[in-house]
């Protein structure tokens, strides 16, 4: 074994995602891609505490297949990675082969290389930025998500489903005890231009309307929008309304569900 | 609810390709394969986050999200790299130690490291006692004291090797070459090919 030094000791505790940050992690997994060895040991000692891992498996409680069987049944899956989009992830590839290539050029090869590295790092620089907005957009749309199956999934969920005037049927699961609804819809007719569909929050009495957004479609469907802070006796329902919507609801719902 | 479309006959002893040739089917978006590998990888995913994660809801919560990102990401699997069961309970284990270290801010990490793990227990107490967990006991009882310490703190209880440094008051260098050589050991004992 022509493991030496103390970088190549971290495999192990590489293996179990032990380093301290993401930035250690990264150094070192570039590390990896020229020590063939580590590689193959990190290889070994994952599949070791795969192995750890079964020695502690627990019957998950059912709900749990439930749950994940529905969202799969409605989650697009990614295609394989793109090879392009992976060399253009500079950090781990471009800037090792950059460097290589740096120290085989002569002196005078030197200024183009800063140049090519300064804009890497720029372009880096940008990736990062993009990539930290995207994650900031999953994560809400995580939240979100998770909110909207605790909804589904509350043990006080009751299920209303309405076929409406208009044609299309508009669902409303509702939770008390969360305070919260949500409603996904299918077949309402298609918008036509100007037009969008709002959702509405109606008081107990009638007398408190609260706008709860626009309706989102695709391919037919509506939703699944999250409502939440509903009280008991408060009516959802849906308008026809102008684009970009109206603060009170100009026109009468076509549906209202109690929520 | 097991799947419109009959699986194969599990065989003996070929777990990994079993379960390789599963992932593969789900890469193409087959819910019936999908139903297979939840079967095969439901508790050890659900047991790994819980054992690290210790509260059941969050635990519940965190398995969902690693399971459904087996499913959207199952195109990118390579079995070159690694076997079905180490590609998903390594996404498990990492969601898991983000979990716990993004919640480590205050009490909560305080009173969780007051209690060392103990993996025997652990073992013993799964639902399903395996030939696997029994053979694992075995493996880890063959580790010194030391070795043992510093690999459960760091896999099962998802702390950073310089977490483990600090709870056990040993020396960073030494904790990595415990967990290094712990690792060797159990690999070769428990007959991991590389």
């Amino acid at each position: 074994m022509a493991l030496r030094g103390d970088r190549h000791a971290l495999t192990g505790v590489y293996a179990l995602d032990a380093l301290d940050t993401a930035a250690e992690a990264a150094r070192f997994e570039r590390h990896l891609s020229r020590c063939q060895a580590c590689a193959s040991e990190v290889r070994g000692f994952r599949d070791t505490a795969t192995r750890l891992a079964l020695a502690v498996a627990r019957q998950p409680p059912p709900a749990l297949r439930t749950a994940v069987m529905t969202e799969v049944a409605r989650t697009r899956q990614l295609p394989a990675a793109d090879d392009r989009a992976r060399h253009a992830r500079p950090g781990r590839t471009l800037l090792p082969r950059l460097a290589v290539a740096g120290a085989a050029l002569a002196a005078a090869a030197a200024v183009i290389l800063a140049v090519v590295l300064i804009n890497t790092q720029n372009q880096l620089g940008r990736t990062q930025q993009q990539l930290s907005q995207a994650k900031q957009h999953l994560s809400q749309a995580q939240t979100e998500l998770a909110a909207i199956n605790a909804v589904r999934t509350a043990a006080d969920a009751v299920l209303v489903t309405k076929v409406t005037p208009i044609g299309g049927k508009v669902t409303v699961v509702s939770s008390p005890s969360r305070h919260q609804v949500v409603v996904t819809t299918s077949g309402l007719p298609a918008l036509r231009a100007g037009k969008v569909y709002q959702l509405w929050l109606i008081g107990a009495h009638g007398n408190k309307i609260r706008s709860e957004g626009l309706l989102g479609l695709h391919n037919g469907r509506g939703g699944p929008a999250l409502i939440s802070g509903v009280l008991p006796g408060d009516i959802f329902g849906i308008t026809l309304e102008p684009a970009g919507g109206t603060v009170q609801p100009t026109v009468a719902p076509f549906v209202a569900i109690p929520a | 609810m097991r799947a419109s479309e009959p699986e194969p006959t599990r065989p003996e002893g070929r777990d990994d390709q079993y379960l390789d040739g599963l992932l593969a089917r789900v890469a193409r978006g087959d819910q019936a394969a999908f139903e297979a590998v939840y079967d095969n990888l439901a508790g050890p995913v659900y047991g790994l986050i819980l054992r690290v994660v210790r509260d059941p809801a969050q635990s519940e919560e965190v398995s969902q999200e690693v399971l459904l990102e087996a499913w959207r990401t199952a195109a990118r699997f390579d079995p070159a790299k690694g076997t079905a069961a180490t590609w998903v309970l390594t996404i498990a284990h990492r969601r898991a130690v983000d979990r716990v270290r993004a919640a480590a801010a205050a009490t909560a990490r305080e009173q969780r490291s007051a209690e060392v793990p103990v993996p025997h227990d652990d073992v013993a107490d799964t639902v399903e006692a395996s030939l696997d967990a029994e053979r694992v006991r075995r493996c880890l009882e063959g580790l010194t004291e030391a070795q043992r310490e510093s690999i459960t703190l760091a896999y099962y209880g998802g702390y950073s090797y310089r977490q483990v440094s600090g709870l056990l008051s040993v020396a960073l260098s030494t904790i990595k070459t415990r967990i290094r050589d712990g690792l060797i050991r159990m690999r070769d004992c428990l007959g991991v090919s590389w």
